[in-house]
């Protein structure tokens, strides 16, 4: 009888230092904060060093690209430039030049199917602004799309114009995955190291531990239906995604989203989400983010050449799901179903 | 082998079968959560393992946002004053990790969970 007592004990003490191994194993817990700026989300979940001032801070940088950047505030660059548009060249900062840059050869990349700084008249006319929606006839697009062309921007060393009075540049599609970037090269220098940060900026990810965690689980969301579509492996990258599922309206039936294919001036309407994983190397974050637009807007001929071309300079893969819902993927990654989901 | 042995034995096996079943029971027990948080602060702790239908109507910083559980583990954004609707378009949120977002409001929704299969979710 005694030996049956101390079997019993001996599994219940095993028992409970299991539990308490398994528990204690997950320290130290992440810490997460939630800003609002940019008209979106950013939440930071940060694991190991300072992780709160991490937070911080990382917001702070966010902030100070908002600054430079945004299209309402009165003292940003880009309020400068549009005011100053069709007067000829105004100096800028080096790093707002260098990001113009970034946006710029991306538009070259994309061919036809452009990323297009310069789309926000067209933008406008159908009220994703002002957020009063309406569907626009096809003489005013017609009217507006010249002058919303990416070649209305010019820049050159330190200077950038606009050529047209009526042009103006909105980097609403590119300043976030850039603000990713800013957070990087801080987070590679601050000590002591976290050992994980996730940035999620209104869609844009940034996933980092200094290489050395190498199967992510990214999540990709469904379109159409709740939860995801299943989840890729990645090692520390950027990834940004394009969708017509957040940012739409729907007028008799149609739905009009919020990316606006600059070849035609009317809402892309080829894909439901493109998601495009980046490296993290400089400027991949604003690429990558301006290039989820390019695939967004493109079919299935161009998204292979487009992916061809990029995979040469930081693509690491690519998720689309295409009008119909069909699923795809382009480069070394596999989108692994989750079934239940 | 001793009869005293045999009953080790048995003994052993029964208690490492209950404590299993007990883990498990635990495990599933711990639910899922939705927080609601107005400008960072939990306004709302919704248990989405309950199965009975739940609405309610939160306070906003631009108005008010009517939420609502389905009895089935999801909640979703129902109603809400804002002009982009983008919260309202939102799919229902059942995940842990998943979140719902209204910028106007300063709104949001994010569940939570012990189990979560992913680390990051790109949408």
């Amino acid at each position: 009888m005694k030996k049956v007592i101390a079997a019993v004990l001996a599994v219940v003490v095993l028992t409970m230092g299991t539990i308490a191994l398994i528990r204690g194993r997950n320290t130290p817990e992440p810490v997460t904060s939630t800003y609002f700026l940019m008209d979106t989300v950013l939440t930071i979940k940060t694991t190991g060093g300072d992780a709160a001032a991490i937070n911080d801070h990382l917001h702070e940088l966010a902030l100070q690209v908002d600054a430079m950047t945004s299209y309402y505030e009165a003292g940003s660059e880009t309020t400068h430039l549009n005011a100053s548009a069709g007067t000829g060249p105004i100096p800028v900062s080096d790093e707002y030049a260098n990001l113009l840059r970034t946006a710029l050869s991306v538009e070259l990349t994309g061919g036809e199917k452009t990323f297009d700084i310069c789309i926000s008249p067209v933008s406008s006319l159908w009220g994703f602004t002002t957020k009063e929606f309406r569907v626009p006839s096809p003489g005013e697009i017609a009217s507006v799309l010249p002058y919303s062309q990416p070649d209305q921007l010019v820049v050159s060393g330190t200077s950038a114009a606009l050529k047209d009075p009526r042009a103006r540049i909105d980097l609403g599609g590119i300043a976030k995955g850039y603000s990713l970037d800013v957070m990087e090269a801080y987070l590679r220098t601050v000590s002591p190291q976290p050992s994980q940060v996730i940035v999620d900026f209104g869609g844009n990810l940034l996933l980092y531990s200094a290489g050395r965690k190498t199967d992510w689980k990214v999540g990709i969301r469904d379109p159409r239906g709740d939860g995801i579509i299943g989840y890729v492996v990645s090692g520390d990258a950027f990834v940004a995604t394009s969708g017509d599922y957040q940012r739409y309206f729907e007028k008799d039936g149609t739905r009009y989203c919020h990316i606006i294919d600059p070849s035609t001036g009317y809402p892309a309407r080829l894909n439901q989400s493109a998601t495009v994983i980046t490296s993290l190397d400089a400027m991949h974050g604003a690429m990558g983010d301006a290039l989820g637009k390019v695939f967004f807007c493109s079919d299935a001929a161009h998204q292979q050449e487009l992916y061809a071309e990029t995979s040469k300079q930081g693509v690491v893969g690519v998720v689309l799901v295409d009008a119909g819902g069909a699923r795809s993927t382009l480069g070394p990654i596999t989108l692994v179903s989750t079934g239940d989901q | 082998m001793k009869r005293s042995d045999r009953i080790t034995a048995v003994v052993l096996a029964v208690a490492v079968g209950v404590v299993m079943i007990l883990a498990f029971l635990v495990h599933r027990a711990q639910g899922v959560t939705a927080l609601v948080r107005v400008d960072g602060a939990t306004i709302k702790t919704l248990d989405l393992t309950s199965t009975s239908p739940q609405t309610m109507t939160v306070q906003g910083v631009l108005g008010p946002v009517e939420i609502a559980t389905d009895g089935k583990g999801s909640v979703r954004v129902t109603h809400a004053t804002c002009p982009d609707q983008v919260c309202v378009h939102t799919q229902p949120a059942h995940s842990p990790g998943e979140q719902i977002i209204c910028v106007p409001n300063h709104l949001i929704i994010v569940i939570e969970g012990n189990r979560s299969d992913i680390d990051a979710l790109a949408q």
